[in-house]
């Protein structure tokens, strides 16, 4: 029993200490595509290092949702964590809680919280994004609907560990169509929800502009910390499952020991790290989208992952 | 043989015509000859087929039956008129525009008369396909012809609607194909299909009759999807038009009818009835458009699609008077539809317009041109005693000694509103006060030899039909009813 | 044994996601916003094509059916883009943004309709006949049918209408493969030569009509529009 409770916290410690690096990597990446040096991979740590140690500044027009915000942004991801596989091949101590849609219900809730605390300031800027990322939002919904519809449909199941093992037994299960297209949804799902380019550019700096970015502008001090944090594990966690469940669910551990799971930190990261290229070339060779474009590649998505059922229908 | 030939000498005249010559009348000669010859052995062929029921030339790739001999011969007729008809078109041609044209002109009408004689010739299916599809394709520069923008336009839509069809027609005869695989049939030619045919499992069959239904019935001019039609038959040149609407159009329906056969009696009548909703609704839609006509050229147009859909319900009323029916609709509206456009082409030439309205008196200006256009129309609308009425009578007939009072009620009632509409308009063209006084233009001798020509199966087939020529249309009816 | 039964369900797997591309490359045609575009999603799409036939055709060791990927491939993806840019490289250069009858996203969910629709005669037909084999590619092909058709019907610009002929063909004979694939294979090659014929009309029609009326905007011409 310890030794569950003691997996269950290296999972979530995984997370908490590697999101950031994730971030750094990224943004490091990016710069390197456009022949710049770009900032440390370390950066978002020492940034939030930064601001845990400035004082907060609190609108006082604002009301206990601006301050509850950063809390709920922050644990959100690390309720999640318990119930995706991140490091291990088995179900872990919490994971009988909720299936893969109570995992993106969870998700969603910091993202609502995170929308009505930019409208509960009175910054013009913050209401703009909101209604932005609740534009982008609300697409992006039913396609998650469709792809977690596909994936219970085609692997029998909505709890992860389930899926992840039907992707390879037989190994030609992998190769099924429905299985490639929900990948391909789903990158563009985590294209738009983590706000890169083409659906959003997280590195502009220009506030008319953005569309996540704006939301937290009014935040500083610890709150800003605990935003930037859970959003970095929030990409974090939904690499986590598009790698884990979706796309290789290889290297993960089998073993119950704390060493087997030790072991598979390295493999998870390298994953990431390779999703992360991918992303990075996406992000640079398109150009972002004019904002009512925006619906077009939610759009593109959406038929996607129903191209994925009805290709799975159409084995009949 | 003669098949063989058949095919070849169209292909012979396309590449001799395609010489380079500064005699203008060198590649029409030459195409007058090659259809002539093309007639004969079309003539031929339908002699033999009448007494022997088959020709064969290679087993299970070239043949030709009853049905097939008569499209043939229905082909080569008008291709022969229409080659006669078009020395004196390429002759205005020439005045206004530079001489290579004229080449071109003879080496793609050669080209399309051979796709067209190839659709009867061939028997197996899926090359009957690609020969439909070839009928569109080597038309469509002579549709553009003109090299007016209204011309590009029609040729546009021509060309994509029909592919469409074609597309859709592909699929269908796939599925058939898969349908006589499926059932063990040997050869996907029409014979082996009909034999196939009570093996196969309905809902194929059912399935691919609908997709070839709709896809070549875009071709044939079927409503809903004739629109692109009339908008062709009014810009292109008129000897192209006849060829066009009497047997371009009758080969595409001939590639619906021959599945008639095959489909017979299936989920209780099924095909029939969407061969009698078809049908029924292209005679409604064109009788009721030939109402408000504006140019007359667009008139025949829309008698092509009223007829198409009467061979259409005929097929669909089924039983052996009805398909005798069909088939000698075939050729009376081939022949007469032909003529047609030919008095419409000599009109076109003498006044220069395409308007209804700005025609009047023609019979005062030209009674040659007046005489052959009142007598197409007379002819075409269905008046006794031309053969028209004839073949329509033996439909109509046919149908009530059925017990089908309700189709052919509405087809007596669509066939007599198209009557009246055409009457109307051509009677005030041939007939109505003079309006202009400007001089007409002279008309070329080919025109009036080939509407001289075409007039004799119009006058004749109403009153007497060639022993041979009966005895083919009857063996095609037992074809349709097998 | 076993391996081989693994090889022929990996086979199964892969054909089955070429049609799911292909359904892809389908909708990209509706979707896609320029002439070089929607060209590029064809070539994706014949290669799909040919991709399926070949491992069908090894799946099954027929010879026909690997040479119909073989003229697939030198047909659709070889020939056709090269007519295409002999006749029509300004046509497709260009930048301008194609317009369409319905907004895109309205077209997407037309389509998904037609696709259903699609499905549904599939099932139809595959439960009334007796073979099942490599079921996925006559319902996708039907609907590759149904979407070229759709985008002929939207499109108001010449190119993407002929690549949406051409993208019909394609669906056809997706679906041909798996329920025809011992088609005569001289039709295959009158189909093959119909289709270079199509592409090399239509592209000179498209040239001459862009000579005659200044645009290739063929949806808009309506001077023979009337009753």
């Amino acid at each position: 029993m310890a030794q569950r409770i003691l997996l269950n916290i290296l999972q979530v410690l995984t997370v908490m200490a590697f999101a950031p690096l994730v971030r750094g990597v990224l943004n490091r990446l990016k710069e390197r595509i456009l022949s710049q040096r770009g900032p440390s991979i370390f950066q978002p740590y020492l940034d939030i290092w930064k601001l845990f140690h400035k004082d907060e500044v609190v609108s006082e027009h604002s009301s206990w949702i601006f301050r509850v915000t950063p809390y709920i942004v922050f644990v959100t991801p690390i309720f999640v964590t318990m119930l995706i596989p991140v490091l291990t091949s088995y179900p872990l101590f919490l994971a009988f809680m909720a299936d893969m849609l109570g995992g993106g219900f969870i998700l969603a809730l910091g993202g609502f919280f995170t929308a009505l605390a930019a409208i509960d300031t009175v910054n013009p800027y913050g209401p703009m994004g909101a209604s932005r990322t609740r534009m982008v939002g609300f697409l992006a919904e039913p396609v998650f609907m469709i792809v977690f519809f596909t994936v219970s449909f085609v692997a029998g199941s909505t709890i992860p560990y389930i899926v992840q093992q039907h992707w390879v037994t037989p190994m030609a299960n992998f190769f099924q169509p429905a299985h490639v297209l929900v990948m391909l949804s789903f990158l563009m799902l985590i294209i738009a929800e983590t706000g890169s380019i083409p659906v959003d550019s997280p590195s502009g700096h220009f506030e008319l502009a953005m569309v996540d970015e704006s939301k937290v502008l009014e935040y500083s001090g610890r709150g800003a910390a605990l935003m930037k944090w859970g959003s970095s594990m929030k990409s974090f966690v939904l690499f986590c499952i598009f790698l884990n469940v979706l796309v290789s669910p290889w290297g993960l551990a089998s073993g119950q020991t704390i060493s087997d799971a030790l072991l598979a930190v390295p493999l998870i990261l390298l994953k990431i790290m390779g999703l992360v290229l991918a992303l990075v070339v996406i992000e640079s060779s398109l150009a972002k989208l004019r904002l009512f474009r925006i619906p077009e590649f939610l759009g593109a998505a959406f038929v996607t992952s129903v191209a994925a059922v009805i290709t799975k229908l159409m084995e009949i | 043989m003669e098949l063989i030939y058949i095919l070849i000498i169209p292909l012979v005249c396309a590449g001799l015509s395609a010489m380079p010559t500064k005699r203008r009348w060198y590649p029409a000669l030459i195409t007058v000859i090659g259809t002539l010859l093309a007639f004969i052995e079309a003539s031929r062929v339908a002699l033999e087929v009448s007494s022997v029921t088959e020709v064969v030339a290679i087993k299970g790739w070239v043949s030709c039956d009853a049905l097939g001999a008569l499209l043939l011969l229905l082909i080569s007729f008008v291709a022969l008129t229409s080659a006669i008809f078009s020395w004196g078109f390429t002759g205005k041609v020439i005045a206004q525009n530079r001489p290579e044209r004229v080449g071109r002109y003879y080496r793609r009408f050669n080209l399309f008369v051979f796709s067209m004689l190839a659709v009867p010739v061939l028997s197996q299916i899926a090359l009957v396909w690609i020969a439909v599809e070839l009928t569109t394709l080597l038309s469509v520069f002579l549709v553009s012809f003109p090299n007016t923008s209204e011309a590009f336009e029609a040729a546009w839509k021509f060309a994509v609607l029909t592919c469409m069809g074609a597309g859709l027609a592909l699929f269908g005869i796939l599925i058939l194909y898969w349908g006589v695989t499926v059932s063990g049939g040997e050869t996907f030619t029409w014979s082996g299909l009909v034999e196939a045919a009570p093996k196969m499992p309905p809902a194929l069959l059912q399935t691919a009759f609908l997709f070839i239904l709709i896809g070549f019935g875009t071709k044939a001019g079927l409503a809903p999807l004739h629109t692109w039609l009339p908008g062709v038959y009014s810009q292109t040149p008129s000897p192209v038009c006849a060829l066009m609407s009497g047997v371009e159009t009758s080969t595409a329906l001939y590639a619906i009818i021959r599945l008639a056969p095959a489909v017979h009696g299936i989920h209780g009548g099924f095909p029939e009835q969407w061969m009698l909703v078809f049908g029924l609704l292209s005679v409604g839609l064109a009788a009721f458009l030939l109402i408000q006509v504006k140019e007359y050229k667009r008139l025949f147009a829309f008698s092509t699609i009223e007829h198409m859909g009467i061979i259409l319900v005929a097929v669909g009323l089924s039983g052996a008077g009805a398909y005798f029916g069909a088939s000698y609709q075939l050729l009376t509206h081939a022949i007469t539809k032909s003529f047609c456009f030919f008095a419409a082409g000599a009109t076109l030439r003498l006044t220069g317009s395409r308007e209804i309205v700005s025609v009047r008196g023609l019979i005062r200006k030209s009674p040659f041109v007046g005489v052959s256009l009142f007598l197409g129309a007379l002819a075409i609308s269905g008046a006794p005693p031309f053969a028209v009425f004839m073949s329509e009578l033996v439909i109509l007939k046919s149908g009530i000694s059925n017990g089908q009072y309700f189709s052919v009620g509405l087809l007596a009632l669509f066939v007599v509103v198209a009557f009246c509409a055409i009457m109307f308009h051509v009677s005030h063209m041939v007939f109505g006060k003079v309006t202009d006084h400007s001089q007409v233009s002279a008309l070329p001798r080919s025109y009036a030899i080939g509407i001289g020509l075409a007039a004799i199966p119009v006058c004749l087939f109403g009153v007497y039909i060639p022993g041979p020529l009966l005895n083919l249309l009857h063996l095609a009816a037992t074809l349709l009813g097998r | 044994m076993l391996t081989t039964n693994s090889t022929i369900l990996v086979l199964t797997a892969l054909n089955a996601l070429a049609g799911g591309f292909f359904l892809l490359t389908a909708f990209a045609l509706i979707a896609s916003r320029q002439s070089l575009a929607c060209l590029k999603a064809f070539i994706i799409q014949s290669l799909l094509l040919a991709m399926s036939a070949l491992l069908l055709g090894y799946q099954n060791a027929s010879v026909s059916l690997l040479i119909v990927g073989g003229i697939t491939i030198v047909s659709k993806v070889v020939l056709i883009p090269w007519l295409f840019l002999g006749t029509l490289a300004h046509e497709l250069r260009t930048r301008r943004e194609i317009t369409q009858v319905f907004s895109i996203t309205i077209s997407l969910l037309i389509s998904l309709v037609l696709v259903i629709f699609a499905y549904f005669i599939a099932v139809t037909l595959l439960g009334a006949s007796p073979k099942q084999e490599a079921t996925i590619n006559l319902p996708i092909g039907l609907a590759g049918l149904f979407l070229g058709a759709y985008a002929i019907t939207v499109r108001r610009e010449a190119v993407p209408q002929v690549i949406g002929i051409l993208a019909m063909e394609n669906g056809a004979f997706f679906a041909g493969i798996s329920i025809a694939p011992d088609f005569p294979l001289i039709a295959e090659l009158a189909v093959a030569f119909d289709v270079l014929l199509i592409a090399r009309i239509m592209g000179v029609l498209t040239m001459k009509v862009h000579q005659h009326t200044g645009t290739t905007a063929v949806g808009e011409m309506a001077v023979l529009r009337e009753e």
